[in-house]
Formats: structure tokens, C-alpha cells, sequence
């Protein structure tokens, strides 16, 4: 029993981490209509840019604001630079989602031969020992739960109480339609870009702090997890994206407790395949903050 | 039309043909001309992107060392990199571009666990020498004659990390074992003669852990495992470890459990992550792994060193020096080394005539002059001798399936992640283990 409650636990920071992550990625899919594939390693650039502050001695937690705004910066002139343009020719989904799988890899060889293959760790003050029947967490890990409980209450604030938010669900809904009512769409869009960037950043900073370490093929990894909580919670849907990334942090430590942890992730990808089954629009589909309102 | 078309067929062919003949010429017989190729067939990127620069890192020393000496008859060795990316899907095609764009092509090394299944066969095939980073078992009895192994079986490793777990320095004999190996088929290979050896030695097996190599925390299955209170932990987890063993730091009350890694560990990718991991310290008092008997000295290995130095000035960005003392570095050194020499031996740039003297020479025949280096090996053989290569990694020896084993140090790195040799296995103790696994 003491196993299984230390995995809840422990997957808390899981949940922290992935929320995050597929919050941002879900809220891209959702307002602009791009499978964005190279989100993985927009993630991992971000954890680079707060290694590079954390070796000059900045604390983790500052550092995490410049990944932020490196992600936000990152993201906007990827949109800007290379998502745009295509989409404006007409591009299909497909294409797009190849693009973003070019774009990806382009991230990850420029990376590659700037910081090269070795693993980066941040130096990170831990702090106190939390130890409550064999859930260990330290300063440091809730911290990380700390940030993703803000930030999950600033976008649904942000989605729920701001015009911006109310902009992003009409343009999410029908951009046409929303132009027509005077919504400048192409600034919302950017906006998205730019917060949702700054999402990444700070995903792949707490995924740095989860991991200890991470390389630059750590965004591919990371990415997986992204896409499965997402289209579990209903892809384009940011508190689907929430609840995907509970069940999938929490299902994968319950079951690496309860049976070889090297079927964690099997179980994990089983249910949302059952999901799937069971209801293919994802668990909040049409329900969360960016479907048509009323 | 049928026929105007089969010629122009024909025509086409014999231009590709042509074409592939490339810029060098061969024939069974002399040396031919032009520049030659190593290359390496190895990841350059994806998780295992570590592997190909401390093979490349070799490749140059071993080129300046013969281009140094005036070449294969004149002929000068460069070495390009072929990336596999760690995926079979992605080194078929490596694989394949490379032997058709470079008709110039002595030998090939890399061609790790993550892709010597496919790609051997395609090697072979071509009648290209390698030398290959795999303890796949199924190279065990390799059939494949172009292949090279200088690195154990992977179950020789498990059977050495049990050595150092029974008869290492500076410990008792460890009594309760976990196995912490990635869940992959390259890292699971070294569990089953490792549990069936801890069984029968009498040695209990604490818990058996295959883990996801690459998932982003392993705090519930160090939970799990810290349940069983093992005495020390046998690991590889290549690319996770830090993540682990960090893990096992902070929930155990700031301890670090004694681990035992295979000679895949010893590198310093592995060392730098698990230092920052758990810190230096930690790393210092309770790591050990187990090593290949290499000899790290005599002018073999001083000609390594040598060749080593002027790489890393050369290639910039190389970190070359970073892998002195590095197994594979050193050991595919020496391949390369023995390739040329079996070509200046063979007097033929046409591997089927010279990959069967690659064995001749590294093993020797009746009589041989012991060389080490490729220059004195190049001086012995026009006067006429016939030599045997003991290289920078010492002595090599070959059996019948082109697998040279050479037994097994007992090893710790220092704070500077160079490798430091502790004891050693004798050659009973080992014995007595195979014996426990049930063999190679």
C-alpha cells in the first residue's frame, strides 16, 4: 500500500510536468489548426537556454523565465517564418504535420552541433525532504507542481475572463467567421504563438528538473507523452489536455508499481487507445474553453 | 524499339558501373591507387549519438598513423562518418549509400548493438571488413566472414559484473543483487545468463528491473526496488542512469548504493551525467564497472596516444584526446591498424584477398615478429616477415567465429572520469561463472 502511495505521489510531478506541456501544445492545435511536431524540441532549445544561465550561476527559477521567453520568441518565428507561409499556400494538415516533423529535426541537428550529444543536468538547490509513507518529494518537486497549478489557473483565466481568451475561442471555433466580426485573427494567432511558446519553455525546463538530466534527444521522448495526453483529453482542448496528463502521469506510476515498470507506458498507450475506441473525439472534446461558445 | 531500348539499357549499366568505379583503382593483385575510406557506421545522433564521435576519434588516429608512415602503398586513409541515428531503419540506407558511393571503401567500424543486425549482413554481402561495437549474442558464432568483434559478448560482461560483485577489492561478497538494465533487446541480453549464474552461485537476485531507457523519471521503480534492500545494483541503463540513480540518492536517505556497470559505462557521457546526477563523491565510493584486459601501455599504445594528440589538433570540435583509454576508441584503432596492414600483407586492396589476413595478423602465424605499430608492421612485412599486431589494447586472439576475447579488469574511474584498474578476474573465478550461466 505504502508502493501505491508513494507512485500517486510521485505522479503529481509527472502530471505537473506534462500538463504544462500539453496544455501548450494542445492550445497550438486547437486556435491555429497545426500539429506542431516540432514542439518536442522547441522544448529542449528552452531547457538549453536556462542551462546556459544556470552554468553562469543564475538560479533554475530565473532561468525559467528566459526559457520562457526564448520559447515564446522560438515558437512566434517558426509560426511567422515557416507554418504561415504554407498555410496561406493551402497547405493540407498532412503537409503541415510533415513540415513541423522537418522543422523538428532541423531544431534538433542545429542543437546537436551547438551543445553536442552530451547530457546537461541544471544545479538545483532541492531544498527540504518532504517523506510521507514512502512519497519522498523534495522543495524543488513541489515547486514544479507549484508552477504548473499557476499556470493551469493563468490560461484558464486567461481563456475564461480576458477578451484575448475570448478571441482565441472564436478564432479556435471559426477564424472566418471571427475576422468577419472584426477579431484581428492573424494577432491572436501570434499571440497564441508567443504563449504558447513561453509554455514550451517552461515545460522543457520542469521536464529538465524532472529528468536530472537530458540530452538533445530528450525532445522526441518528452513529445510522445505530450501527444497522448493531449488527444486523450481531445485534441485542441486545453483542460481535455489537463485531465489527459493526469491520467497518463498517474497510470504510468500506479502501474509501474503494480506491475514491470517496463509496461508502464504500454498501459498507459492502452488506455488511451481504448479511449479512442470508446470515444474517438477525446475525453473533452467539444466541452473545453476553445469549443464554439454557448 | 525493344532492342534500341535493351542497349540503351546496357549502355546506362555500364555507365553506372563506370561511374561506381569511382575515382581509385583495384585489382586482386598490388595496392592500387587513390585515397581510402574507414567508415564509420555508427549513431551521430538520437539517443545514442555519443557512440560515432569516440569511434571517429579512433578512425583519425589510426589514419594519421598510417598516412604518417607513408600510407597503404602510398595511399592515404580519411574517415567519414555514416550516421545510423541508433535505428535499424535509419542504417539500411546509411548502410547502403555508403557502399555505393565509395568504391574507395578499406573497412568499416561502429555498427553497435542498435543496428549490427541489419547492417552486417549487408556488409558481408558487399565484402566489406568491419569491425563492429555489438555483444549481440546472436555474433556469438558469427558466420558472417567480414565481421570483426573485439569487444566481448554481452554475456561475458554480465559474468564479469558478477566477478567483481563476488571477488572485487575493497568489498565482501555482495550477497543480494538488483538488476537494473534498460528494457531494450540489447541491454536485456545481459540478464538472463547474469540470473542464471547469481542462482546457482547462490547469490539471491533482489529484484530483476527492466526499465524504459528514456522515460523522463523512474521514481516508483526505485521505490520498488529500495523495498528490497540490495546489497548493490548491476547496471548499464545507458542515457537513464543519472536520472536513477539520482532517484535512488534522494529516496534513500541521501545514500548511494554500491553499482557495478558494464564496460559500455565507462565513458564519459555516462560518467559526466551520473556525476551530476548523485555527485562526484557518491560516483567515487560506489562505483566500479567491469573493463576488457586492456593493456593501456607499451609503445603500441603510446603510438595511439601520439596519433590521438595530433587528431584532436587536426579535427577541431573532435574532442579526440577525450577518448584516451576508451575501449572502443583504442580497440577500433586497432582494427583499422590491422586492416591496412592485412592490405600491405596481402599486398591487394581486394578484401576478399585481404580479410583473411586480418586474422593472421592479429593472431600471427608460426614465426611472427610481434609489431606495433603500423609503420614497424609496414617495415617487417618487406623484409619479408611475417608479423603479428599487438596494438594499443595488447594482444589479440581470434577464434573461429572472428570474436577475440581477451579476459576481464576489475576497474573505478577517477575525478576526472579516466579509468582506473582495481583487480582483476582470474582466470578460475571467471571460469567458474560461465560455468554458472551455462556458458557463452
Amino acid at each position: 500500500m505504502e508502493l501505491y502511495l508513494a507512485a500517486l505521489g510521485f505522479g503529481l510531478i509527472s502530471v505537473s510536468v506534462i500538463a504544462v506541456a500539453a496544455v501548450g501544445f494542445t492550445m497550438q492545435f486547437g486556435i491555429t489548426n497545426m500539429i506542431n511536431l516540432a514542439y518536442g524540441e522547441v522544448m529542449i532549445v528552452c531547457a538549453y537556454v536556462a542551462y546556459f544561465f544556470n552554468q553562469k550561476g543564475v538560479s533554475v527559477w530565473a532561468a525559467l523565465l528566459a526559457a520562457a521567453l526564448a520559447g515564446s520568441v522560438l515558437s512566434f518565428l517558426l509560426n511567422r517564418l515557416l507554418y504561415s507561409p504554407f498555410q496561406r499556400k493551402g497547405t493540407n494538415l498532412i503537409g503541415m504535420v510533415i513540415i513541423s516533423l522537418a522543422a523538428s529535426l532541423m531544431l534538433a541537428n542545429v542543437l546537436l552541433a551547438i551543445v553536442g550529444y552530451g547530457s546537461a543536468a541544471y544545479e538545483v538547490d532541492q531544498g527540504f525532504l518532504l517523506r510521507w509513507n514512502g512519497l519522498v518529494l523534495t522543495a524543488a518537486q513541489i515547486a514544479v507542481i507549484g508552477v504548473a497549478v499557476v499556470l493551469m489557473l493563468a490560461i484558464h483565466a486567461l481563456l475564461r475572463y480576458t477578451r484575448l481568451g475570448k478571441a482565441m475561442r472564436a478564432t479556435a471555433a471559426n477564424p472566418t467567421l471571427a475576422r468577419n466580426c472584426g477579431i484581428p485573427t492573424q494577432r491572436v494567432i501570434d499571440l497564441v504563438w508567443l504563449i504558447t511558446g513561453a509554455l514550451c519553455g517552461v515545460a522543457g525546463v520542469v521536464a529538465g528538473m524532472n529528468s536530472e538530466n537530458f540530452t538533445v534527444a530528450s525532445g522526441a521522448s518528452y513529445l510522445i507523452t505530450i501527444i497522448a495526453a493531449a488527444v486523450l483529453g481531445g485534441a485542441g482542448q486545453p483542460y481535455g489536455a489537463m485531465i489527459g496528463a493526469l491520467v497518463i502521469g498517474i497510470v504510468t506510476e500506479l502501474s509501474a508499481a503494480a506491475i514491470a515498470p517496463e509496461y508502464k507506458e504500454v498501459v498507459a498507450f492502452a488506455i488511451l487507445v481504448l479511449v479512442m475506441v470508446l470515444r474517438p473525439q477525446g475525453l473533452l472534446a467539444k466541452r473545453g474553453a476553445l469549443a464554439a461558445a454557448g | 524499339m525493344n532492342r534500341l531500348r535493351t542497349t540503351l539499357s546496357l549502355v546506362g549499366l555500364a555507365l553506372i558501373l563506370t561511374a561506381c568505379g569511382g575515382g581509385s583503382s583495384t585489382s586482386a593483385t598490388g595496392l592500387g591507387s587513390g585515397p581510402l575510406l574507414v567508415g564509420v557506421l555508427a549513431p551521430f545522433s538520437g539517443a545514442d549519438a555519443s557512440f560515432g564521435p569516440r569511434y571517429l576519434a579512433g578512425c583519425y588516429a589510426a589514419a594519421l598513423s598510417i598516412d604518417g608512415a607513408g600510407g597503404i602503398g602510398g595511399r592515404q586513409v580519411s574517415c567519414q562518418q555514416f550516421d545510423t541515428k541508433g535505428e535499424p531503419a535509419d542504417a539500411v540506407p546509411a548502410a547502403n549509400a555508403m557502399i555505393a558511393g565509395n568504391s574507395d571503401l578499406m573497412g568499416v567500424v561502429g555498427c553497435t548493438s542498435d543496428e549490427a543486425s541489419t547492417v552486417v549482413p549487408i556488409l558481408d554481402r558487399s565484402h566489406v571488413p568491419m569491425f563492429c561495437m555489438t555483444g549481440q549474442s546472436e555474433f556469438n558464432k558469427s558466420t558472417a566472414k567480414y565481421f570483426h568483434r573485439l569487444v566481448p559478448a554481452d554475456s561475458f560482461d554480465a559474468y564479469a559484473m558478477i566477478g567483481s560483485a563476488l571477488f572485487g577489492p575493497n568489498h565482501a561478497p555482495y550477497k543480494k543483487v538488483a538488476l537494473v538494465f534498460g528494457d531494450d533487446i540489447g541491454s536485456q541480453t545481459f540478464v538472463g545468463p547474469a540470473v542464471a549464474a547469481l542462482n546457482k552461485l547462490g547469490v539471491t537476485v533482489a529484484i530483476n528491473q527492466a526499465i524504459h531507457l528514456g522515460a523522463a523519471s523512474y521514481r516508483t521503480e526505485v521505490a520498488k526496488m529500495l523495498q528490497t534492500h540490495p546489497d548493490v545494483i548491476l547496471t548499464e541503463t545507458i542515457g537513464s542512469a543519472g536520472t536513477y540513480m539520482k532517484e535512488v540518492k534522494q529516496q534513500n536517505g541521501g545514500k548511494v548504493i554500491p553499482f557495478i556497470g558494464t564496460s559500455a559505462t565507462i565513458d564519459p557521457v555516462w560518467f559526466k551525467q551520473v556525476v551530476d546526477a548523485i555527485g562526484l563523491q557518491d560516483f567515487l565510493a560506489n562505483y566500479t564497472a567491469v573493463d576488457l584486459k586492456l593493456t593501456l601501455q607499451g609503445p603500441g599504445y603510446d603510438e595511439f596516444v601520439t596519433q590521438l594528440t595530433a587528431a584532436d589538433a587536426k579535427y577541431s570540435g573532435s574532442a579526440a584526446l577525450t577518448y584516451k583509454g576508451k575501449s572502443p576508441t583504442v580497440h577500433l584503432y586497432d582494427g583499422i591498424i590491422m586492416t591496412a596492414l592485412a592490405m600491405v600483407a596481402a599486398n591487394s586492396a581486394d578484401p576478399t584477398v585481404y580479410n583473411p589476413k586480418i586474422i593472421d595478423i592479429a593472431n600471427g602465424v608460426s614465426g611472427a615478429v610481434v609489431v606495433n605499430t603500423f609503420k614497424d608492421g609496414v617495415a617487417a612485412l618487406k623484409a619479408g616477415k611475417a608479423i603479428r599486431f599487438v596494438g594499443a589494447a595488447g594482444e589479440n586472439n581470434f577464434n573461429q567465429y572472428n570474436n577475440s576475447q581477451q579476459g576481464y579488469n576489475l576497474v573505478t574511474m577517477d575525478k576526472d572520469g579516466n579509468e582506473v584498474v582495481i583487480g582483476q578476474l582470474t582466470e578460475a573465478q571467471t571460469q567458474q561463472i560461465i560455468d554458472a550461466g551455462g556458458g557463452v
